[in-house]
């Protein structure tokens, strides 16, 4: 038999078990597999092989499913915790941006009166006014900074050994 | 299995203490036999056994239901492996197929050792553990996966981050690998 037959042969093994053979495919393949000892050999090996692999046992540990739930718990605790904090913060941001736009017209007053009084060129009060607006959101980050600061200094047992 | 899915999405979105109980106790020895053969260490699989259900608590809300929830889990556990490979050895899971630089598999638990386990089908599975020690760790992941997990190529794809040509293309020569390897064992 050609080394050609007996490559497509050995192929078609692999690709029987990885992703499906055609029904041609099949056809030559069974029929290949009857007249072709080598291959057939071939084809019993890799079944006995991946047979193996399916029945290899690795035991658990019999507490790692109670340690890990235990863990779990705790960490489900801990996010608890910090829930309201994170939806506080949302609200005093939220709560800022209204405030803001409402009195927006009133700070711009504010503004264009202390350029007037200091005489500041217009352009720099404006811009004055335009970093009002992100004071809100350096509050926040200054806020999530802080918290995850925080966080890093916890004990951290979840931490893999090196 | 689509119900079963949406159902685990939502459960995780609202945090569910029992579900996620009833989760870990369902997928504890396929989690824990892909964390074993892809760290090639019982030890650390048990750590990241646990690292990756506190992964699965703090990310659950991004699990949609639409995909299988193992095909989830296993790819949050093996990039909690590749970042810590990266963090230990600056290289990925993949660097790790030179054969020299590979750990090899440590399969033998001892602190706990099986007599059962170790009973059954003995001859096979040290076999099958030995001839899994020659296989680089890519080609044995997808072989778990794909023939333990039974996960489907396109799944795999999404676990593993990669093209489907890539992860065909892995088989093959974790098939070869694989029947090469057992051959050499018995030989």
């Amino acid at each position: 038999m050609s080394e050609n037959l007996h490559d497509r042969g050995l192929h078609l093994i692999a690709k029987a078990r990885v992703e499906g053979l055609s029904e041609s495919e099949r056809d030559w393949f069974e029929a290949h597999l009857r007249d072709c000892e080598f291959c057939s050999e071939h084809s019993r090996q890799t079944d006995r092989a991946l047979r193996m692999l399916r029945t290899a046992a690795i035991p658990v540990p019999a507490d790692l499913a109670r340690r890990t739930q235990f863990r779990v718990l705790l960490r489900a605790s801990e996010l608890r915790q910090r829930e309201p904090h994170r939806r506080m913060l949302w609200l005093a941001c939220a709560a800022s941006w209204i405030f803001g736009i409402a009195s927006a017209p009133y700070v711009w007053r504010l503004f264009e009166w202390f350029g007037q009084r200091t005489g500041m060129p217009k352009l720099v009060w404006e811009i004055g006014f335009g970093l009002w607006w992100t004071i809100p959101a350096l509050f926040a980050v200054i806020v999530m900074l802080l918290e995850n600061a925080r966080q890093s200094e916890e004990p951290n047992w979840m931490k893999l050994d090196q | 299995m689509r119900d079963e899915s949406k159902t685990i999405a939502r459960g995780l979105r609202q945090r569910d203490p029992d579900l996620l109980d009833g989760l870990i106790e369902q997928y504890q020895y396929r989690l824990f036999r892909y964390l074993v053969y892809i760290t090639g260490d019982t030890a650390r699989a048990e750590d990241f056994f646990q690292e990756t259900w506190i992964r699965v608590l703090e990310r659950g809300h991004q699990y949609d239901g639409k995909s299988k929830f193992e095909a989830w889990l296993f790819a949050i556990a093996r990039h909690l492996v590749i970042d810590w490979q990266r963090s230990k050895k600056a290289q990925s899971l993949d660097a790790l197929t030179d054969p020299e630089q590979e750990q090899p598999l440590q399969l033998a638990n001892e602190k706990e050792p099986s007599p059962l386990q170790q009973a059954l089908a003995k001859e096979d599975e040290e076999s099958v553990q030995s001839s899994l020690k020659k296989i680089p760790a890519i080609y044995r992941e997808v072989l778990v996966l794909r023939f333990q997990e039974e996960l489907q190529i396109e799944e795999m794809a999404g676990v593993l981050s990669i093209p489907v040509s890539t992860v065909k293309s892995r088989l093959y020569r974790g098939l070869e690998a694989l029947r090469g390897a057992l051959q050499g064992g018995a030989a």
